[in-house]
Parts: C-alpha cells; sequence; structure tokens
C-alpha cells in the first residue's frame, strides 16, 4: 500500500495536425489509504488522468510514483493498481466466478483451489455469493457494478482506481452503492482515486477531492474547503448543488451616508436610491469607515463592509450560494418564476435583471410566479471574485471549518455568521 | 373480416408464397442431385418419363466411382498402413507425400487445416487491426482488402511458379498457404472485433493479462459465434477451390471438385457417378453446419438483448 503522487504529468493527444493537451503539467499527491475523488466536467481530463495512473496511457511529460517508485515506465499489468470501470467491463464468456479469479490466476501463482477460496471470501463481503455460477448478461446493474468491485478488491492492489463507476446506476441504488463504497474503502484501507463528474459524489465520498477542468487541476482540498473556498470561478460553480448564482456588479465606493441609509447591518441596499448612486460618478472617494457599494444586475446594490477584496477593482463576480439567500423584509428584489417544493425545502428559480437565480428558501414560503420576493445574504456569504481571471477574492468567512481542513461536518445552511 | 386484416392476410399469403418459392429454387437442384445419385443414369435422364423419386441404386453408382483408376474417391486405407510404420515423422511426411487419402480425405484434411490455420491468422490480424494502433495502420488494410479484386484466374501462374520455387508442386500446402490469410476473414474479423469494448481489454491488461492472454483469453472467446460463421466460410472457400488444386495437385491428391472434373471424360460423362460424388461431396459441410449452428444462432441472439 503506498500513495500516489504524480509530478508535472502532462499528456498529449494528436488527432491529425492538431495537438490537444488532456492533462497540462498536474501535481498531485494522493496520500497513503485516502479516498480521493477526482471531478470536473467532462473532457476535463479527469478519466486521462486516471489512465495515466493505471498505466493505460502514456504520460507524454513527468513521473507517477506509487510510494517512492516510479512506475512511469511500467505497463498497467506491472504496476499493481486495480480499476474498476464505468461500464463494469466484466468478460461476458466467464461466469462471475472465474471473472473474480481472473486476475488472480494471471497475476499470482496461486492453486486454482486457493483462488477459488478467496473468490468465496470476497463474494461473501460483497454479497454476492449466491451469484457466483452465473453470466453478466444475467445480473442486473447493481449485481454487475458489484462483481466489478469485487474483482478489483480480491487483487489486494497498493491503489483502486475507479472510473465514474455509479454512473450507470439508477438514483436509489447509486446512493446506497456510495455508502457501501466509502465504507468498504474505509475497511479495506487502500488509496483509492475516484472519478467523477458528479459533484455529489465528489463532496459525500471523497477526503480530499480535486477539481480539474481544461486539463489543469484546479484546486485539492476537503470537499469543505474546496465548497468554502474556492480558489476561482470555475470551482464555485462546479461544486456546491444547486450551483452558485453569479453574476457582474460593479465597485461604487461611497460615503457614510450610504451607508447609513441600508441600515448599517451590512445588508443589501434598498433600490430607491440604487438608482442614485448608478447616476453618480463611480470614482467617490473611499471614507474613512470605508464601506464599499456593488452594483449588480436588476436589484442588486450591496453594501460590504469589509473594502479590502475589491481593493483595486472597478468590477467584479459576485457569487451567492443559493443555500444563503434568506428572504427578508429589506434587500434586493427579485421576481418568482418557479418554485420548486422539494418538502424539506423549495428551490425559487428568481429573475434577478436579465439572469436567473437560484435559492433555497424556507417551505413555509411559497411565493407564486410572478410574486416579488426580497432576500438578503449576509456578507459573510458572499463570494467575490476577479472579472478577468476568475480567481477568488474573497470566499466565505463564517465560522465554520476553517478552510484546509475537512474535520467539521459542512454546515450548508449558512446564516449562521449573523 | 375487416378491410385492414384482409389486406394484411394477403400479404402474409403473398410473402410466404415468395419466401417457399425462393425454398423451392434453392433446394430443387439438391434434390435433383441427391436422388439422381441413387438411380440408374437411363431413369433419370430419360428424356420420357424422368423419375423424381429416390431408387436403389446409390451403391452401385458408388462402386463404379470407387472401380475407376484416374479417379480415386474415397481412399484405400489399407494402402496407408505403409506410412503409418515410419511412425511419428509420419505425420509431416504424409503432409508432402502421402498418396491415397482419396478425394474425399483429400478434401476434408485440407480443408480442415486450412480453416483452423486461416481462423488463427484472421482472427490475429482482425485483433491487430481492430484493436491496435501503428504505422501504415490504414493503407495497409485497404491493400489487404485490395486483393480480394484478384481473381484466382490471374493469380494461378505466379503462384505456381511461387510453389514450384518452393518445391510444394503437388502438395497438400500449395492449395493450403496461398490463401490462409484470406483478406476476407481479416476483414470479417477486424469488423466483428471493433465491436469488443475497449474497456474490456484494458480490463484484461490491469488484471494483468500479456496482450496474446487479451487475444486469446478474451478476443476469441467473445468472438466465438463470428469465427463459426468465419468457419464455415473459410471451410467453404477451401472446398470448392477448383482451378488451382486442378493445376498443382496431381492424381492421387486431387480434391472433389478436381476428381469429380475427372469425371467428365472425352467421350463420355459418367452423370451417374457425378451424382454420387456431389452427393457425397455434400455431406462434412451439412455436419460442420450442423455442429456450428448452435454457436452461430446463439451468437445472434446474444448480440439482440440488452448486455
Amino acid at each position: 500500500m503506498s500513495g500516489i503522487t504524480l509530478d508535472t504529468v502532462r499528456k498529449e493527444f494528436s488527432t491529425g495536425d492538431e495537438q490537444i493537451v488532456a492533462v497540462d503539467d498536474v501535481d498531485l499527491e494522493v496520500r497513503d489509504g485516502e479516498f480521493l475523488v477526482l471531478v470536473g466536467p467532462s473532457g476535463c481530463g479527469k478519466t486521462t488522468t486516471l489512465r495515466c495512473i493505471a498505466g493505460l496511457e502514456d504520460v507524454t511529460s513527468g513521473h507517477v510514483r506509487f510510494g517512492e517508485e516510479d512506475v512511469t515506465g511500467l505497463r498497467a499489468r506491472e504496476r499493481d493498481v486495480a480499476m474498476v470501470f464505468q461500464n463494469y467491463a466484466l468478460y461476458p464468456h466467464m461466469d462471475v466466478r472465474t471473472n473474480l479469479g481472473f486476475g488472480l490466476k494471471l497475476s499470482t501463482q496461486l492453486s486454482s483451489a486457493e483462488i477459488d477460496d478467496q473468490v468465496e471470501d470476497v463474494a461473501s463481503m460483497l454479497g454476492i455469493e449466491d451469484l457466483l455460477d452465473q453470466k453478466p448478461k444475467e445480473l442486473s446493474g447493481g449485481q454487475q457494478q458489484r462483481v466489478a468491485l469485487g474483482r478489483a478488491i480480491i487483487r489486494d492492489p497498493a491503489a483502486f482506481l475507479m472510473d465514474e463507476p455509479l454512473s450507470n446506476l439508477d438514483a436509489k441504488l447509486r446512493a446506497e452503492m456510495r455508502t457501501e463504497l466509502q465504507t468498504l474503502q474505509h475497511e479495506l484501507d487502500v488509496t483509492t482515486v475516484y472519478v467523477t463528474h458528479d459533484q455529489t459524489e465528489a463532496m459525500t465520498m471523497g477526503d480530499r477531492i480535486a477539481v480539474m477542468n481544461d486539463g489543469r487541476l484546479q484546486q485539492v482540498g476537503t470537499p469543505e474547503a474546496v465548497y468554502r473556498t474556492p480558489v476561482n470561478e470555475f470551482v464555485a460553480k462546479f461544486i456546491g448543488s444547486p450551483s452558485i448564482n453569479l453574476f457582474d456588479a460593479t465597485v461604487e465606493r461611497t460615503g457614510d451616508t450610504a451607508v447609513e441609509r441600508t441600515g448599517g447591518d451590512g445588508s443589501v441596499g434598498q433600490t430607491s436610491d440604487g438608482s442614485v448612486s448608478q447616476t453618480s460618478d463611480g470614482s467617490v472617494s473611499q471614507t474613512s469607515d470605508g464601506s464599499v457599494r456593488l452594483d449588480g444586475v436588476g436589484d442588486f446594490d450591496y453594501v460590504l463592509s469589509d473594502p479590502t477584496p475589491v481593493a483595486d477593482h472597478e468590477s467584479v463576480r459576485v457569487g451567492i450560494r443559493p443555500e444563503d439567500v434568506t428572504l427578508a423584509d429589506e434587500g434586493t428584489t427579485v421576481e418568482t418564476n418557479v418554485l420548486e417544493p422539494m418538502g424539506n425545502e423549495n428551490f425559487l428559480y428568481a429573475q434577478l435583471g436579465d439572469q436567473e437565480m437560484t435559492a433555497r428558501i424556507d417551505p413555509s414560503a411559497r411565493p407564486a410566479p410572478g410574486d416579488p420576493v426580497t432576500f438578503t445574504v449576509p456578507e459573510s456569504a458572499v463570494y467575490l471574485f476577479d472579472p478577468e481571471t476568475g480567481e477568488a477574492l474573497k470566499t466565505k468567512t463564517d465560522e465554520a471549518a476553517p478552510p484546509g481542513t475537512g474535520d467539521q461536518p459542512t454546515n450548508r445552511v449558512d446564516g449562521v455568521a449573523e | 373480416m375487416r378491410e385492414e386484416t384482409r389486406r394484411e392476410a394477403v400479404w402474409q399469403f403473398l410473402t410466404y408464397a415468395f419466401v417457399l418459392l425462393g425454398a423451392v429454387v434453392t433446394l430443387v437442384p439438391l434434390y435433383w442431385i441427391v436422388v439422381a445419385s441413387t438411380l440408374k443414369e437411363s431413369e433419370f435422364l430419360s428424356s420420357t418419363a424422368p423419375r423424381l423419386l429416390p431408387g436403389d441404386s446409390f451403391l452401385s453408382n458408388f462402386q463404379a466411382l470407387q472401380a475407376r483408376d484416374n479417379v480415386q474417391f474415397v481412399g484405400h486405407p489399407g494402402e496407408m498402413t505403409q506410412y503409418i510404420e515410419i511412425g511419428p515423422l509420419y505425420v509431416a511426411y504424409d503432409v508432402w507425400h502421402l498418396w491415397d487419402l482419396g478425394a474425399m480425405g483429400s478434401s476434408v484434411f485440407v480443408a480442415v487445416v486450412y480453416t483452423l490455420l486461416s481462423l488463427v491468422l484472421c482472427s490475429m490480424a482482425g485483433f491487430a487491426f481492430a484493436k491496435y494502433e501503428f504505422r501504415f495502420k490504414q493503407p495497409l488494410f485497404y491493400a489487404i482488402l485490395a486483393t480480394l479484386i484478384l481473381p484466382i484466374q490471374l493469380l494461378v501462374i505466379p503462384l505456381f511458379l511461387l510453389m514450384a520455387q518452393l518445391d510444394l508442386t503437388n502438395s497438400y500446402w500449395a492449395i493450403i498457404l496461398p490463401w490462409a490469410a484470406n483478406p476476407l476473414g481479416i476483414f470479417l474479423m477486424r469488423q466483428n472485433m471493433q465491436s469488443i469494448p475497449d474497456a474490456l481489454l484494458e480490463s484484461a491488461r490491469m488484471d494483468g493479462a500479456t496482450e496474446f492472454q487479451l487475444y486469446y483469453k478474451i478476443a476469441l472467446p467473445t468472438m466465438k459465434s463470428s469465427l463459426a460463421a468465419l468457419a464455415i466460410i473459410l471451410f467453404l472457400f477451401q472446398w470448392n477451390l477448383f482451378l488451382f488444386p486442378l493445376v498443382v495437385l496431381e492424381q492421387g491428391k486431387y480434391t472433389i471438385p478436381v476428381a469429380i472434373n475427372q469425371l467428365v471424360g472425352a467421350q463420355r460423362v459418367y452423370y451417374d457417378q457425378i451424382m454420387v460424388a456431389a452427393t457425397l461431396s455434400i455431406v462434412p459441410i451439412f455436419l460442420l453446419f450442423l455442429v456450428l449452428q448452435k454457436q452461430f444462432v446463439s451468437g445472434i441472439l446474444a448480440g439482440s438483448v440488452k448486455e
């Protein structure tokens, strides 16, 4: 058992004259026994990265190490890793027993009786003893999935590599297998790299998650850290469901008066004076109390009590997580488009200027389509991003798990900072 | 009866009638051959009342065929003992010099060896073309396909000269080797092997399989039905080969088509004997199909359900 280190791993494909960089100098360390989830939109290079670790793809440059050993030049079968494929890839002509034992038969000197013992052990661990004599095509999707897992487990490899193993299951089974996989991984304590495009899987399963986009590694951290302090707009948008509301806002440095008019609680400014500030010169010098106004799409007008994040910016991208929105008497007013009652919560889709925003609101609030709704967001929950680079200027600052550690559960229902 | 149902019934009747007609057109010549083999020549060649029902002259026709001195249809096993005494080297010697297999034995021997050899070569080449990337893969593949347009007639002389250089004239290898890497077979195997999911092979690679094991333990078993189909095609191809065996083989090694050709004499065509030979030549093909039919059908069904 060992950790996995990717050292500036690069993978290029050439299709005709075009060079495609699938994996762009990725540095990544998977700790021994860790469950690392590699997540990103399709085509971001996560599967290619996994295949480079597996040895199914040669890297263009860089190194892959298992523990201290450099395995870059080794072939897949020499690497002592097991992989679970998205479509399970069970051998259709072998029964479950042979499928499970195939790896041992090829890569070890065990007698067939010993292999059979291990097959029985793994089968009972996964609850598939009854299926041993069946062919893969006679199994349901969930059963096939278990066999695929068993085939990986039985080899007792240095690492598990999983390529979207749950994506072919129906929603209920997927949720079940999610917990089962985690339990199994904890029991076996084997380093695991898990690829998925599903951010729910990433958030719920990973000890740490690594977000990729366009072949580049964006951020690595605990699910909470990535959720709370994304390094850029992409990560903020990708992690979190429903995804974060993002829009442009101009930064306006205002005087004391504007702050007083908004009530001075660091909350949202109401409109009547919004139009005034829009027409006024945006380069009003910052006053001693240091507040700054964000003038966004539609009715959005927000006073930041701490101007440091936007110090050098004339405009920013504002991000508000749907779960941080609370309905209030004063604040930004939007028009309801659709309300999705979920039972324990309601999702509100509302029109903010020219774009739609999502809010998770109390199940008792039931605005009808067309109704105006006023909401507010605590400043500690507001995300700000550089409009050009997308880099995060400000992320959540309320008291919850400090970034970088993942020991506390995510407090998704925010607003506790108030 | 409603108008629609009636129309449907009429259509169904016409469809069946058409299919039945097709079956009759296909089967009548076959039936004629089999029946004729049991009749005296005068009975089935009669211009006034040709007999269409089986008679009892099959054995006498067969004996007449066996008694000919320019053709040995079914070999005389007794004469083979002299070779068996040579011992283990017999088989190797056999291939070059086995004389008295008879046409039936020659055809079966050649077709079986050819089919096995060609299955191996075609499936290997097909696997490579379907699942590996290498330089000049496409041009090579098209070059192989292009050889399909060369008729055997064109190849007879150069092939004969080649076989003469290799000292393989009048050897069974002369009609086995030239077509062993059958372009049609390579094409079929490549097309079918493309349907093997890459993940399946990668999964086996992760399980520790070598590239040869991928071919042998994964690709071949999953391709069983395609292999069965190809086996029938290859066997039939070799079974029906006529021109080149005629050129390159000598009398004792004649295959069935060449042997039958010998029954067309200068003065007389021995129709009764031809019919017996033709009937007998159908038997191995029939058996082969019976054996492989299960694979054939199961392969067709396997693809039809979701896996």
